[in-house]
């Protein structure tokens, strides 16, 4: 049963998503071998805890957290590949995991570089195959490609065989051909990963432009902060399966636990030991100097700073935002679960 | 069939060639490996030529020279590796772009194998040839026999085809899918006739052979083309291979439908 949703807007809903993964463990070795063939070892392991957020159409939202925390499970559940083990999901009011035709024809995932290019053809050849199979009329087709050329740079590349591109060009195809069909909801797993900085500043700008072009909807998990802060303006934060943040991206950083990152320039050196006095030693590098220190106590800090350090130079600067989420997971009082949605 | 569904037909039929044309020297040596009936039919044709009176169970060296040219042809059709695919697409996780698109995977997979036939096919028939030339083999000139195989062998390739595929979605509730394949092809190469025609095993033997689909997949239309069946025969085994065929079509989709809710999409 679809989760009814009352707000016409809402593109992607999840309620109480849980996903829950039974494990077979095994110890080294010929014994451990021989004890898991006559007693299999075997535990629940809880990627995804009821997990409960709602996206608007054409909202870019980021979805962050350190690495198992669920977010891939996430999206793999919304994309209709894993059945939640209880919870709901719609997406454009379809049920994912029922993977209908029309639902997946409003959808894509992104992961990774490999996916769905036929590797031993020529890229043009994977579109033609997803033009018959998205049933893509050939004036709509040749004008999609015509705008994602304009913005990816495909000439020149749609003619080599897949393998023999290199890994920049490989992700633009990709991306190409999972946008083909021109879907309303995208969800991109870590779609810059391993790119160089033009190439992810390039896949960036295609992200930003597809959205604008057609109002989608983009759930986009990243390592490169500059992704986040470049296209979304509101963040999840998933750790340990469950939801901890959901809001502004500028809300996470001005919070009670927000800290601002004072840059000091010293005359003479300070040992470690000293600097840590005056808030959490971030980074020493010489005579240049990261100091954290609490939003609120940013002046006293730096006049502190200031009176018993020979400074040459004092800048207060918001920390980034990967300090920000580090931080958050550091922290030993974790933020509360996001409350679940009624 | 409508346009929509004859465009994806052709698009994925031009595209999965393409892809086989890649590894069209794979094929061919894939293609001389699979000689097992060839060999079997030298083995029977020296037994058979110094066998009292020249035959055996009715078959001459040259009736099995025959015999075992249009096995190992019958098999070339036959050829399926979808179980290897599916059970490794399941492992690896590498299942999921396919599972994003608003066609089955099964489709690919079929039209994909139909594709590499075409790339097996010119070479199959030269060997052939050369085959029958130098053992004297000889078949039947009926055309009704010829029509009435190409009737049976894409059906047999469709049952054959199916079996796999459930042997490959095992993978959704097993480590690996590919043990049970063995198994499945020592049946066939043993009932279907690879190793011998079926009328030279113990009737008992036949007797239960009769009650699977292989010697129909395989025995049947090389019996008819070396002129040992007749159409009767045909009509007979074509029902019991399209019955078979539904069976594995139903249990395809089965399987299917409660295999993709244990995906668990690992590493893709």
């Amino acid at each position: 049963m679809p989760v009814p949703t009352t707000d016409p807007d809402i593109t992607v809903r999840a309620a109480q998503l849980r996903k829950a993964y039974t494990v077979t463990e095994k110890e080294p070795g010929f014994l451990g071998s021989l004890r898991a063939f006559v007693r299999p070892n075997t535990r629940t392991v809880e990627a995804v805890k009821g997990v409960s957020f709602e996206l608007r159409g054409g909202e870019m939202v980021g979805f962050l957290g350190p690495n198992g925390a669920g977010k891939t499970t996430t999206l793999k559940m919304l994309s209709g590949l894993l059945h939640p083990t209880s919870g709901a999901a719609t997406v454009q009011g379809h049920t994912p995991q029922k993977r209908g035709t029309a639902f997946l024809k409003q959808i894509t995932l992104v992961m990774g570089q490999k996916q769905q290019l036929i590797w031993d053809l020529p890229a043009q050849d994977s579109f033609l195959v997803n033009q018959a199979i998205y049933e893509i009329p050939d004036a709509e087709y040749r004008a999609t490609m015509r705008e994602f050329d304009e913005v990816l740079d495909l000439s020149g590349i749609l003619s080599k065989q897949v393998r023999k591109l290199s890994l920049g060009e490989r992700m633009k195809c990709e991306l190409a051909a999972a946008l083909l069909h021109r879907p309303k909801v995208l969800f991109l797993d870590e779609p810059t990963i391993g790119l160089d900085v033009n190439m992810q500043e390039r896949i960036r700008e295609f992200v930003r432009e597809y959205n604008a072009r057609f109002n989608a909807t983009v759930m986009l998990t990243s390592h490169y902060m500059a992704d986040v802060t470049a296209l979304c303006q509101r963040i999840l934060v998933i750790d340990g399966g469950e939801l901890v943040f959901d809001g502004d991206l500028s809300a996470l950083t001005s919070g009670p636990d927000a800290r601002k990152t004072v840059r000091l320039q010293l005359s003479r050196p300070e040992t470690a030991a000293r600097l840590s006095t005056f808030g959490e030693l971030i980074r020493l590098d010489g005579l240049d100097v990261e100091l954290a220190v609490p939003r609120g106590e940013v002046s006293a800090r730096a006049a502190a700073m200031l009176t018993h350090l020979d400074v040459a130079d004092l800048t207060v600067v918001d920390p980034p935002i990967e300090q920000v989420i580090g931080q958050l997971f550091r922290s030993d009082k974790k933020p509360e679960p996001v409350k679940a949605l009624a | 069939m409508n346009a929509h569904t004859w465009r994806k037909f052709r698009v994925l039929m031009a595209t999965q060639f393409a892809h086989m044309t890649v590894y069209r020297a794979e094929i061919v040596i894939w293609m001389l490996s699979g000689t097992l009936s060839l060999v079997m039919g030298l083995i029977w044709m020296q037994q058979a030529a110094s066998a009292p009176g020249g035959e055996i169970g009715g078959y001459t060296a040259r009736d099995f020279a025959s015999y075992f040219i249009a096995t190992w042809g019958t098999a070339q059709i036959l050829v399926v590796w979808v179980a290897w695919e599916l059970s490794f697409d399941v492992r690896q996780g590498t299942l999921s772009p396919k599972l994003l698109r608003p066609i089955d995977p099964f489709w690919m997979h079929y039209v994909g194998h139909w594709a590499e036939r075409i790339v097996r096919l010119p070479l199959m028939f030269v060997l052939l040839v050369i085959f029958a030339v130098l053992t004297g083999a000889q078949y039947t000139t009926q055309l009704s026999h010829w029509l009435a195989y190409l009737l049976l062998v894409p059906l047999a390739f469709t049952l054959r085809f199916l079996l796999e595929y459930c042997i490959g979605l095992l993978a959704f509730w097993f480590e690996a899918a590919e043990n049970f394949q063995e198994l499945v092809w020592v049946l066939y190469a043993a009932l279907g006739g690879l190793l011998a025609p079926l009328s030279l095993y113990p009737a008992a033997v036949q007797k239960v052979a009769a009650f699977t689909p292989f010697p129909y997949m395989l025995g049947l239309p090389c019996d008819l083309l070396t002129g040992k069946a007749d159409l009767s025969d045909v009509l007979r085994g074509f029902f019991i291979l399209l019955a078979w065929t539904v069976g594995f079509g139903l249990l395809r989709a089965l399987m299917w439908r409660h295999g993709v809710r244990k995906y668990g999409a690992v590493g893709a």
